[in-house]
């Protein structure tokens, strides 16, 4: 294919961003974020962006490390598993969390014991958005420890070192870079998560709720200016994330 | 005939379009359908800005048709009424004090100025920017407070701010979505109009006409109840109507739905549904409305 050709696809693919900035005046940008209370749903997007990231890397971690190594005994049924996660759309996983997590479940009832809920509330936000999230780091996360050479693990083991320093000293810097690319993905989903936010967590507002309600209250034009936002917002981590992993993986050819 | 009615319809008719209406109109004229609901606010904002090209739209209120007249249309016709309940959730801890209210054992008096000022109990409402509904809710509050002889503070302190007009409010949701937070537990109670609440089989409480703006020969009393909306207009409550219209050159498949809805078939589903039946009137243009529709407003 000629560069030409690929020119073509990555505008295209583009395309909305470049609609995005070239609709919009500084003017517009400035009024967007400095109006009363706008900031507010920026400041929600990122915090539970980070509660999100910070779950899927507690949780999600040991799991994708488990399948790469193949310790998990019948390792299609786990790979289903995942995938059938994946492949869930965001609106019917929100359906499904007010039936798993809504006030009527056992769990709605031992969390109201404790004055919670999840339902509507920041829990219920970082709720739905692991939920959108959590597969694509699972899948990112496995690929990046699979793509570790397990030789280099084995020598680091003769050599006498125990399997948690293994893990701190061989395999986790070798596997950094590809599970920055897997929180980057992941962090773009929760951030932008919508379809299970709006059933289950509509309130506090996120940018991607403020994006819908604005578009419904005052029109199209005045939501870009979120969208642009959101786009800033979380573009810099996936960025980062991209050039030290192509970084990582041009020494490791070189 | 061939064609499809575009329809763009108010949130609350959205069932009985979608469940009752649409069936029976393809079967009987063979025309497609297609449908919108939104908040009729939305719907007209929509329109005029041609982000969505109907050829029918039902508004509550003629309030969001003026806006399009005259290059959309120029008129429209109201044709069915409905008014406000409080719809609760019946699995909801306040449940049996909301049922003591529905069947008249507790004075209503006491639901405005006690219970729904519960710290805790979560209220359900829409956006009164977009939504009549959301405007209506604030007037019935309004009025309840006027008609009990409440504490001014009252309608403040239910809705949980003294900026009634505001779009920032934990209590608001989506107007398409309000009745399924209810019935998922996720809120105690929430406004409805009474045919919404008879068609999704919410359990609800009835208001009295002087407070629900279901009542033509209450209007004056409706209209003394406002609110200020964020740009920067005042509205005032009015009798709740739903009136219908053709949106650009009226298609074929759009006259004949308006003609059917407007038939005494098409009425008796929505007398069904629980709306209260106006006699259908040309409002504006007479000589613009198709001839397949005047005929139906003879019978």
């Amino acid at each position: 294919m000629s560069i030409a050709g690929a020119a073509i696809i990555w505008i295209a693919l583009l395309g909305p961003v470049i609609t995005l900035i070239t609709r919009m005046s500084p003017g517009d940008i400035w009024t967007a974020l400095t109006g009363a209370g706008n900031l507010d749903p920026l400041l929600t997007s990122i915090e539970s962006g980070l509660v999100t990231l910070g779950v899927l890397l507690l949780l999600c971690t040991p799991l994708a490390w488990m399948l790469a190594r193949d310790r998990l005994p019948f390792p299609r049924i786990w790979e289903a598993g995942i995938l059938c996660s994946l492949l869930l759309p965001p609106l019917v996983i929100g359906l499904l969390l007010v039936f798993m997590v809504g006030p009527y479940t056992w769990v709605g009832t031992v969390l109201d014991w404790v004055h919670q809920s999840a339902t509507n509330t920041f829990l219920a936000l970082v709720i739905a958005e692991v939920y959108e999230s959590a597969p694509y780091y699972v899948l990112g996360a496995r690929a990046a420890f699979a793509s570790v050479d397990t030789g280099l693990e084995q020598q680091a083991g003769l050599l006498g070192d125990r399997p948690g320093r293994v893990f701190r000293r061989v395999t986790l810097p070798m596997a950094a870079p590809g599970l920055a690319m897997a929180l980057a993905v992941s962090w773009a989903r929760a951030i932008g998560a919508f379809g299970a936010v709006v059933i289950i967590a509509y309130h506090p507002f996120g940018i991607p709720m403020q994006i819908f309600t604005t578009l419904q209250e005052t029109g199209l034009y005045s939501a870009l200016p979120y969208a642009l936002v959101l786009l800033v917002v979380a573009l810099p981590l996936p960025m980062a994330a991209y050039v030290w992993s192509a970084r990582a993986e041009r020494r490791r050819r070189g | 005939m061939t064609g499809t009615a575009n329809v763009a319809y108010a949130s609350s008719l959205e069932y009985l379009n979608e469940n009752v209406v649409k069936p029976a109109f393809i079967a009987a004229t063979g025309a497609g359908f297609s449908g919108t609901g939104n908040a009729s606010g939305t719907l007209s904002s929509d329109i005029a800005a041609h982000e969505i090209s109907p050829n029918v739209f039902e508004s509550v209120g003629g309030d969001n048709i003026t806006p399009l007249q005259p290059k959309f249309t120029t008129w429209y016709i109201p044709y069915a009424g409905t008014h406000m309940v409080i719809a609760y959730n019946p699995k909801s801890k306040y449940a049996s004090e909301f049922k003591a209210y529905a069947d008249g054992s507790k004075p209503l008096s006491t639901l405005f100025s006690s219970l729904l000022q519960t710290p805790g109990l979560k209220l359900g409402r829409t956006d009164p920017n977009t939504d009549p509904q959301g405007r209506d809710f604030i007037y019935m509050l309004e009025l309840a407070q006027k008609y009990y002889n409440l504490p001014s503070d009252t309608v403040s302190k239910i809705l949980g701010t003294s900026n009634w007009g505001t779009s920032n409010s934990s209590q608001i949701y989506a107007e398409s979505s309000l009745d399924s937070t209810l019935e998922s537990g996720q809120l105690d109670a929430a406004s409805a109009f009474v045919t919404q609440a008879i068609e999704l089989h919410l359990d609800y409480i009835p208001l009295p006409p002087q407070i629900n703006l279901g009542e033509a020969s209450l209007a004056s009393t409706y209209a003394t109840a406002t609110v200020k909306l964020e740009n920067g207009m005042t509205k005032s409550g009015s009798p709740q109507v739903i009136d219908i219209t053709t949106i650009g050159t009226p298609t074929p498949a759009g006259e004949a739905f308006v003609a059917y809805t407007l038939s005494p078939e098409g009425l008796a589903q929505y007398k069904a549904g629980g709306f209260s039946l106006i006699t259908p009137t040309v409002v504006g243009n007479k000589s613009a409305v198709p001839a397949a529709i005047l005929s139906e407003l003879g019978s």
